[in-house]
């Protein structure tokens, strides 16, 4: 594999989470189901996931980039495997609405899973780390996904700002915390 | 405080992006680092299964 084909598979993988990450929006905003406290950690961690790709962007293939990712989709396994095991007993509930029958935090498990396979197998390539430039050469692909994981990333702050407020989050949340605060704030 | 995961990572993304690349690690290990404690102070439901 080389340098090129390495960067745009880096590149489609940053895409993938990003697409995630918007969806995960889709369903707090167009269905209003609020995420949990767990949802939001799971949240960062498909950043700190995509994080190792983004550095594989703008710096070119490292194995410790490709460490990155593995890291910060263990952290976010380890969220989504608790909150799995939380609701995994019949009777137990649930939360959320489930999307193609599974839950957003068994997706996710699956999916953080699937991003350490992926980039095990990404390592196998010795290739793509020979004659690596310092800097990059930076496509649209590349461009794009950056582009996106900055902004998704600043979306996610205003959003968990809103959610929670400076403090931690509720663990059922039913509506934005700040809206609520500032409207008891006015009509007291 | 839950916001502070994805500030750090903006902020190393940042870094990343200004060619600083030990800083923007060093960002994206503090975010780490916060948010594993920030899910260990989100545990708080004891798991009713038996391994």
């Amino acid at each position: 594999m080389t340098p090129d084909h390495s960067r745009l598979l880096n590149a489609l993988g940053l895409i993938a989470i990003n697409t995630l990450l918007v969806l995960a929006f889709i369903d707090q905003i167009w269905f209003r189901d609020l995420p949990c406290p767990l949802c939001i950690l799971q949240r960062a961690a498909f950043v700190a996931a995509g994080f190792g790709l983004a550095l594989n962007l703008l710096f070119g293939a490292r194995p410790s980039h490709y460490g990155v990712t593995i890291l910060g989709a263990v952290a976010g396994a380890l969220i989504a495997g608790r909150q799995v095991l939380i609701h995994i007993v019949p009777g137990t509930g649930s939360y959320g609405n489930p999307i193609f029958g599974l839950h957003l935090y068994t997706w996710a498990l699956i999916a953080f899973g699937v991003m350490v396979i992926g980039t095990a197998i990404m390592l196998l390539f010795d290739r793509q780390f020979q004659g690596e430039l310092l800097r990059p050469r930076m496509d649209i692909w590349a461009l794009m996904s950056l582009t996106i994981f900055a902004a998704v990333i600043v979306a996610n702050i205003f959003s968990t700002l809103l959610l929670c407020g400076v403090g931690f989050c509720p663990d059922n949340p039913t509506d934005y915390l700040i809206f609520r605060d500032n409207l008891s704030v006015t009509s007291g | 405080m839950m916001t502070l995961p994805f500030l750090l990572f903006a902020c190393g993304l940042a870094a990343a992006w200004t060619r600083r690349r030990e800083t923007a690690l060093g960002f994206w290990a503090a975010g780490v680092l916060v948010l594993l404690v920030l899910f260990k102070v989100h545990v708080t439901e004891v798991l009713n299964i038996a391994l």
